[in-house]
């Protein structure tokens, strides 16, 4: 009986003592900041999307070798999406709802950011999101969310800025059917029109499964030669962009295409072949980094990047992987600015004020009425040819 | 503008759309004439030619026509292997189960081709250049010939296979007449595994063929299947001639379509067309074999 109750105690202590072991062990290092990730990484865009998860992977790993956040470390907490909206919702209502996690990064593709915004505001968590903002989104006004890529608006300043410095003064515009291709074009014509470019936006559309525009582009052929457009706006992304050139040149239409900066791709000019030969559009600067102008402040940042991305992973750093570093690094900076431990709320704030962030796409400057970041300086023009992209420099225009 | 002047132009490039419809098509009727099933990754074999050339041609480093022949080669083997490991363990079980089963074996094919080969869409290089010819004032690329020319060849091996040899009228036989089949000591099993590996082979040809023209990826395969499937049916369901004839009229018809409608609903116009059918001809233009004609 005795031999029992010494044995209970026992059996007791060492439960109580290894309960209490971690807490104490960790108590030396202080807690980890926690964000979420909200990715495609099955799906149509998994190739793509799983970039942004390695840069991020790589730079968090650096934030933490050099001493993390005033000694917190930072953590990923990734999760696929599968480019599927009800699962994107789910994986955004179930960080918001981890107190622990303080910011929510993703999703990557447009159709799903409306409902993670949505979720965003309700739970009061800050949500960046990769792709740019649409005009329908933009216009909430949400506070509580943040877009990484350059939004419609600058493309289509530095699209009419390509035009003007081409001498093209009459726009052709194939437009995707999606919201965004639709706003790319509004604002083509808009600006276009400001600047004496007459710029006519097709009937026509194509949607992104579309794997032949031959007959849309027949349809478009009398305008074409009828009217005398000095360009075609290729106004799309994904392989409709390269359908579209290759469809184009096959029906024997010379046209200059122009395009949007979805054409920044590798795979793109592997899609198109010949017929991308001579496209033009306005990139972001990680498409040609070697290329940018020695003084450009941006420069060493992504040569940098580029130079670590190949050495870890083997592939080239693109916008995209720039996207997932600059993300890393905005959430690193706007922690940095926080007083004390991060809340969420001082998070969102912080991360408002963020001012001349020098990161791979640019400088990321936010306010309460600019949610976008970017602006059209941080574009460079490209034009492709012998199946790489060469930048193109009009000193009016930089 | 009237919509007639671009009718000549519109038309070469549903001719040559159709042409794959109808090789896809085929494809389903081969197998359904050997063994009643549809087969639902008919549309994966197509994009299983197109993927699995591209990463020899570029990762192997193979010439284009040896990554080719070795592309079929290992869709037909991927076509026995879907008899062996999906169709024949339900031989005995009904239709309907048997179709399902098809359709999670594509579910199946494309996302492992996502994972071997990656999500990134592919495209070949077109085969002799990419400068149109003017035909009668018509640009056409050279690709499109390639594949009218490589759709008219199929057609003919596939009437000589089925009409002028042993295998091909069994085939046929084991098709029409399942007792009479196995009467004459025709193994039915045997007829559905080879129906399978032509079907997958045809399948691959046209996926090789068409992918310079358009590209490939690892979801391709379920529309361009579906598309196929409605123009077997659209030209009587079983009959390899209403394949070929559905799948042009197809091709044509949607082509036409944009110039009197919006493009939008181009992917639209095959599917009305399908159910118009269905409504006022159910078995199709040709008259189908395994619809009792009596009751229409």
């Amino acid at each position: 009986m005795k031999g029992r109750s010494w044995m209970v105690l026992l059996v007791s202590l060492v439960i109580i003592v290894s309960m209490i072991w971690p807490s104490i062990a960790s108590s030396a290092e202080r807690s980890p900041y926690k964000i979420g990730v909200n990715l495609e990484l099955t799906g149509p865009w998994a190739e793509v999307a799983k970039t942004v998860k390695m840069a991020m992977v790589m730079e968090v790993e650096r934030i933490n070798g050099m001493g993390g956040v005033n000694g917190h470390p930072i953590e990923l907490v990734i999760e696929d999406n599968g480019f599927d909206l009800s699962r994107a919702a789910a994986n955004m209502t179930k960080f918001a709802r981890d107190k622990e996690i303080l910011v929510v990064a993703g999703p990557f593709e447009d159709p799903l950011q409306a409902t993670t915004r949505a979720i965003a505001e309700r739970e009061g968590i800050t949500n960046i999101i990769f792709c740019p903002s649409n005009p329908m989104v933009r216009g909430l006004k949400q506070p509580w969310s943040f877009n990484i890529a350059q939004s419609d608006i600058i493309v289509s300043q530095k699209l009419v800025d390509l035009c003007l410095a081409r001498g093209y003064k009459k726009v052709l515009v194939f437009p995707a059917s999606h919201p965004l291709a639709q706003s790319l074009a509004e604002y083509c014509k808009r600006f276009g029109e400001e600047k004496g470019i007459q710029v006519i936006i097709s009937k026509e559309t194509h949607k992104h499964t579309d794997i032949d525009m031959t007959p849309q582009l027949i349809k478009l052929k009398p305008i074409i030669d009828g009217e005398k457009v000095d360009a075609f706006y290729a106004c799309t992304a994904g392989p409709p962009g390269p359908i579209v050139c290759k469809n184009l040149r096959a029906l024997g239409i010379k046209t200059p295409i122009i395009a949007t900066h979805a054409f920044g791709f590798h795979f793109i000019i592997d899609l198109g072949g010949e017929a991308m030969e001579g496209v033009e559009f306005p990139a972001a600067k990680p498409v040609v980094p070697y290329q940018l102008d020695e003084d450009d402040p941006v420069r060493p940042i992504i040569t940098d990047f580029d130079k670590r991305m190949k050495a870890r992973y083997g592939v080239r750093a693109d916008q995209i992987a720039g996207y997932g570093h600059d993300t890393t690094w905005l959430i690193y900076d706007a922690m940095k600015r926080c007083q004390g431990n991060v809340t969420r709320a001082q998070f969102r704030d912080a991360l408002e004020n963020t001012k001349g962030l020098k990161s791979c796409n640019g400088m990321y400057n936010y306010s309460p009425t600019d949610h976008d970041g970017l602006t059209k300086r941080d574009l460079v023009f490209v034009r492709i040819e012998g199946r790489k992209f060469v930048r193109i420099k009009f000193p009016e225009f930089e | 503008m009237t919509p007639w002047v671009h009718i000549p132009q519109l038309l070469s490039a549903g001719i040559t759309i159709g042409a794959i419809y109808a090789l896809v098509g085929l494809g389903f009727v081969t197998i359904a004439r050997a063994s009643q099933i549809i087969n639902f990754a008919q549309g994966e074999f197509v994009m299983l030619g197109g993927v699995i050339t591209f990463s020899l041609l570029k990762g192997a480093g193979l010439s284009y026509p040896l990554a080719a022949i070795v592309a079929v080669i290992s869709v037909v083997i991927i076509g026995f292997l879907l008899h062996i490991l999906v169709v024949y363990p339900l031989r005995k079980t009904s239709i309907p189960i048997l179709l399902i089963a098809t359709l999670g074996a594509s579910i199946f094919i494309s996302n492992t081709t996502a994972l071997v080969f990656g999500t990134l869409p592919k495209a070949l290089p077109s085969f002799s250049g990419n400068l149109p010819l003017l035909i009668w004032g018509v640009p056409i690329t050279p690709q499109s010939m390639w594949v009218l020319g490589a759709t008219f060849l199929l057609l003919i091996c596939l009437y000589l296979l089925s009409h002028r040899t042993l295998m091909g009228k069994a085939m046929e036989a084991s098709s029409t007449d399942p007792l009479g089949a196995d009467l004459s000591g025709i193994s039915r099993n045997l007829m559905v595994f080879l129906a399978f590996g032509v079907s997958a082979g045809m399948g691959a040809i046209a996926g090789i063929f068409i992918t310079p023209i358009f590209y490939t990826s690892y979801h391709t395969g379920t529309l361009i299947g579906l598309k196929g499937f409605v123009a077997a049916v659209l030209g009587g369901w079983g009959k390899n001639s209403g394949a070929i004839l559905g799948g042009f009229v197809l091709g044509v018809v949607e082509s036409l379509s944009v110039a009197f409608i919006p493009s939008g609903y181009k992917d639209a116009v095959a599917f009305v067309i399908l159910l118009l059918i269905l409504h006022f001809r159910p078995k199709g233009i040709l008259g189908s074999p395994f619809i009792d004609s009596r009751r229409w």
